[in-house]
């Protein structure tokens, strides 16, 4: 009970805190608001990333396009002789048009697409090798499939990734800096107050509880901030970037959206974390009691 | 309740108290007299943790405060009540809100806050200032608000340094009084100060610092005794 109220009390003393904050508070929350959508935005491509190369990594399809001068039954059948290959399924180049005008508003050209091949492997170690074989055969202009997307998509990913975590970690560090500044300010401020309340005998981390909740309340209104704007990106952004996905590869995925409930909690708690680290850090640095 | 014992402190090898030995007894009242830089700051200074002796011990009720870890250094202060020179009242606080500062920090319940702090104020005399703020006050009500909380948690010690150092001599010996007072209900009183007038007014034990060092200490005593010392 006397615990509640003492919690109580300190809850009271960091809203008092970021009363008197004003202004300062909205720049430390824009600036940690922008450091976690960064962040939240390459956490939530990465992943959709590492879902889209799983998936495709596992297809064992190859798509031949064919020269136009090529009867595609011919080509079909030769190719359904290679050892590995289960199924060929063609697509006329009239079918994959008319497919393409329903899907997509494409303005009247002449049919710009060729024939096209649909060669269903059995094994996944198949892939390159029949790949490899499709190349050089007769009438065949040239092929994709997903792993060697998924490939270069990895690589993508692994840069995306690497970028990402550089980007955050001199965010947050900017970020630990304009929060350790703002509290430092607040201490400086507070200095006679905290000289007479350490007299009192008040115990020193109720005098730095309030200035830890403080960053941890940036922390908190900066994240759901960013998930805000996640979720608007997320809304806008994605119908765009599965429309380039799916005109880059005709074939597959539907794995584009996942994980937001995770990226939202992980940027929820480095939030919080940064927020109050920050200020923590600050506090147990300028306030000697 | 109060003893030192072989206590040297220095400033940066500049001696400041000197091979102090001291006790003031339970409900003891006393004054710690001396000119300017005599050394009484210091050595309440010591009594309130604030320093830490170079050498010798400082104790309290039994606690050795040179052994104290700062952890515990609070725990001390809220069974020492402080009365300081320049009243150090949190400014946008009331009189209510800074004598209840402490218990609310310490999670005492509401009621017992407000009946604490009545009864707080009804010792200095202050209830009608209550809602008051510090910079509404005069010099004298300000320290009746820092005494009053002082007192709010029902402290046995009570150092007061330089009390009266800020204000005119009949408010100096009316808060001197008060501080008296206080002392009857059993409180262990200490006031540093070099105002002979409030000194000589009361009689009570003195003990006097020159240069760091203890050159009289006299039950009943006068401002100028240390002469004979
Ligand atoms: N924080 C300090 N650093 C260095 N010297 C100090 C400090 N505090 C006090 N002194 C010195 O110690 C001596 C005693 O000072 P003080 O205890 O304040 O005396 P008083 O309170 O009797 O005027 C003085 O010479 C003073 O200059
Ligand atoms: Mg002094």
């Amino acid at each position: 009970m006397r615990q509640l109220r003492v919690l109580a009390r300190v809850a009271v003393e960091t809203v008092i805190g970021l009363k008197r904050g004003g202004w300062s508070n909205w720049l430390v929350i824009s600036i940690l608001t922008v450091a976690l959508t960064i962040f939240g935005g390459v956490l939530q491509l990465t992943m959709s990333l590492k879902n889209v190369v799983s998936s495709w990594g596992s297809q064992l399809e190859i798509s031949a396009y064919l020269k136009d001068n090529y009867e595609p039954g011919k080509v079909a059948k030769s190719v359904s002789q290679i050892a590995d290959v289960q199924v060929v399924e063609i697509v006329p180049k009239e079918v994959a048009w008319a497919e393409m005008q329903s899907n997509f508003k494409v303005a009247a050209l002449n049919n710009p697409l060729p024939n096209t091949l649909h060669v269903r492997l059995c094994t996944p170690e198949a892939v390159e090798r029949t790949a490899s074989r499709l190349r050089l055969m007769d009438g065949i202009e040239h092929i994709r499939y997903p792993l060697k997307v998924a490939r270069n998509l990895n690589r993508f990913r692994q840069f995306l990734e690497i970028a990402g975590a550089v980007v955050t970690a001199a965010l947050t560090a900017a970020t630990l800096t304009v929060i350790g500044n703002t509290i430092h300010l607040v201490i400086q401020a507070k200095h006679r107050e905290i000289e007479i309340l350490s007299l009192m005998g008040v115990s020193p981390w109720y005098i730095k509880g309030p200035l830890i909740l403080q960053g941890a309340a940036y922390g908190t209104i900066a994240a759901l901030a960013a998930t805000m704007f996640l979720v608007v990106l997320h809304l806008y952004l994605d119908p765009y970037v599965r429309d380039q996905l799916l005109s880059f590869l005709p074939v597959l995925p539907q794995t584009l959206d996942s994980g937001n409930l995770p990226t939202f909690m992980i940027v929820l708690l480095l939030g919080v974390a940064v927020g109050a680290g920050g200020s923590a850090w600050t506090s147990g640095r300028y306030i000697k009691i | 309740m109060i003893r030192l014992q072989n206590v040297h402190k220095e400033y940066a090898g500049r001696p400041a108290l000197i091979n102090v030995n001291l006790h003031i007894g339970l409900g003891e009242f006393a004054f710690l007299v001396g000119p300017s830089g005599a050394g009484k700051s210091t050595l309440m200074r010591l009594l309130y943790r604030e320093e830490t002796p170079t050498r010798g011990q400082v104790m309290i009720g039994g606690v050795n405060l040179t052994k104290l870890s700062p952890r515990q250094v609070p725990l001390l202060r809220r069974r020492l009540g402080i009365v300081f020179q320049d009243y150090k009242l949190l400014p946008r606080q009331t009189v209510t809100d800074n004598v209840a500062y402490i218990l609310r920090a310490l999670g005492v319940d509401e009621l017992d806050v407000q009946r604490r702090v009545t009864s707080a104020l009804c010792v200095v005399n202050l209830e009608d200032k209550a809602s008051a703020f510090p910079d509404e006050l005069s010099g004298g009500e300000q320290q009746r608000v820092g005494i009053a909380r002082a007192i709010v948690n029902g402290p046995p010690v009570l150092l007061a340094d330089e009390p009266t150092g800020n204000l005119d001599p009949s408010t100096s010996l009316e808060i001197v009084q008060l501080l008296e007072r206080i002392s009857q209900r059993g409180t262990t009183v200490l006031i540093s100060t070099h105002d002979h007038f409030i000194v000589d007014s009361l009689r009570r034990r003195v003990i006097s610092l020159k240069n760091g060092q203890i050159v009289a200490d006299v039950d009943s005593g006068l401002y100028e005794m240390e002469a004979k010392g």
